[in-house]
């Protein structure tokens, strides 16, 4: 019998309380059985070996901090994610690529070089943003952007704060364009294009 | 070539400033010029030997000299090697966590030696992730842009031997292990033979590379005097040269960040 493939779920935002209860919810209007859990950040325990490491090793640069956070995407997809789907089972990834890509950009990096850095990872079926507001609460040092930003940040005189706002402009921007069906960078519609 | 892959950005007023601090930093001529060496080429081609021999021969004309080699950061490293241990790496994680390796000696190591106008030899360079990884079936532009944005060495010095000579320079003194072998995308699980037929794929990237990039052979099967007396002089004739334009975005991103404190 033939087992119908399984949907991948990406929920991103800023926040990890929320992330996990976006998480939760999309996967409470499923049935059990085709439940496949959610797959979070640094499953493959590299950010977490990074945080032992000793403190005159050096810190990391944002581009450096997205290789790793890709590197263990990668992972998640082949032991979580792809696994999960195989099996027929909707899986929620929180977060998943438009969270780092919000990241890279508040931080200035190229729109190109993330589109390339992420370009492994497939299209999620349904995407989920949770509410930006919490993210002003929620960002504690083990959080997405604490992990992200510690060390270089202070050196390059760039608070936290400013990286959230800018993440969650790019988020909700990224939301908007995609609700329009353009694509980053274009201005209109390919609606408005053909008329 | 060089042109279609260096990255693209927006250019704000502060960008600019710092490009242009990088431009005069490279034009200024009573400061000594930062100098980047890269040694590349397959495993056994020698390339430990001369770099040691080129380091001892430019410090002893009194250049301040930085080496850096492939996989060796205090951060990344032990990430790495406790994944290969365990043989738990995909060619796209193999990939991802070298780039992250390389970037972070490049914060580190290279750009601020540069910048102070030392020699770097890099023993192996973002080619060795280029040909590995290619050779793993990953595709060359995408694996090429992870390494943005590029560093552009004054000098590559591709060590060329064949297949059988590394393999019989490698086998000679241990066995290859799991990744140099190969045998995550060979399936052979005699180490000897799975290198054999992994470094030959290697061997044709690097030679494709070594054209679009334009290396400098050096014949690895020659003397080693000689090999050594052919890196002198080469290493003579691109000094009298400029740097490269090509890197401003790397020392201006580098800068922005704040690593010159």
């Amino acid at each position: 019998m033939r087992v119908k493939r399984g949907r991948l779920i990406a929920v991103d935002g800023i926040d990890g309380a929320a992330l996990l209860e976006s998480a939760r919810d999309a996967l409470a209007g499923i049935s059990r059985p085709l439940r496949g859990g959610v797959s979070r950040w640094d499953a493959s325990g590299v950010f977490q070996e990074l945080a032992m490491a000793d403190g005159e090793a050096g810190i990391l640069s944002p581009r450096t901090l997205l290789l790793l956070y890709a590197a263990d995407l990668a992972f998640r997809l082949r032991w979580e994610i792809r696994p999960a789907i195989d099996e027929g089972r909707t899986i929620v990834a929180a977060p998943y690529v438009d969270t780092a890509v919000a990241f890279g950009r508040a931080v200035g990096l190229p729109s190109a070089w993330l589109a390339n850095l992420f370009r492994f990872a497939p299209t999620p079926a349904d995407r989920c943003l949770t509410d930006a507001a919490a993210a002003r609460a929620g960002c504690d040092r083990d959080s997405f952007v604490g992990v992200m930003c510690a060390g270089w940040a202070d050196r390059a005189g760039v608070t936290r704060e400013h990286v959230i706002h800018e993440m969650v402009r790019h988020l909700r921007a990224d939301q908007k364009r995609r609700r329009r069906g353009t694509r980053p960078g274009s201005r209109r519609s390919p609606t408005a294009r053909r008329g | 070539m060089f042109e279609k892959v260096v990255d693209v950005k927006p250019v704000n007023a502060r960008s600019r400033a710092i490009r242009g601090q990088v431009r005069r930093h490279f034009e200024d001529r009573s400061r000594a010029r930062g100098f980047l060496v890269a040694f590349e080429g397959p495993d056994g081609s020698g390339k430990t030997t001369q770099r040691k021999l080129f380091k001892t021969w430019l410090e002893a004309g009194g250049h301040d000299v930085v080496t850096t080699k492939w996989n060796s950061s205090d951060l990344i490293k032990p990430i790495i090697k406790s994944r290969k241990t365990l043989r738990a790496l995909s060619p796209e994680e193999f990939s991802l966590l070298h780039a992250a390796d390389f970037r972070c000696r490049m914060d580190q190591v290279v750009l601020p030696a540069l910048w102070a106008g030392k020699v770097v030899i890099a023993d192996r360079f973002l080619f060795t992730g280029l040909a590995r990884d290619v050779a793993r079936g990953l595709e060359f532009d995408r694996v090429l842009k992870l390494y943005q944005p590029l560093v552009w060495p004054d000098l590559v010095l591709y060590f060329s031997v064949s297949a059988a000579t590394s393999k019989k320079r490698v086998s000679a003194m241990r066995l290859p292990n799991f990744y140099e072998a190969g045998q995550d995308v060979t399936e052979i699980d005699d180490p000897v033979e799975s290198y054999q037929r992994f470094i030959t794929r290697v061997i044709q990237e690097y030679e494709s590379l070594a054209d679009i990039f334009q290396f400098t052979t050096v014949d690895a099967e020659q003397a080693i005097g000689d090999q050594h007396r052919q890196i002198r002089a080469l290493f003579g004739e691109a000094q009298r040269r400029p740097w490269s334009r090509w890197n401003v975005d790397a020392f201006a991103e580098w800068i922005a960040q704040g690593w010159t404190g």
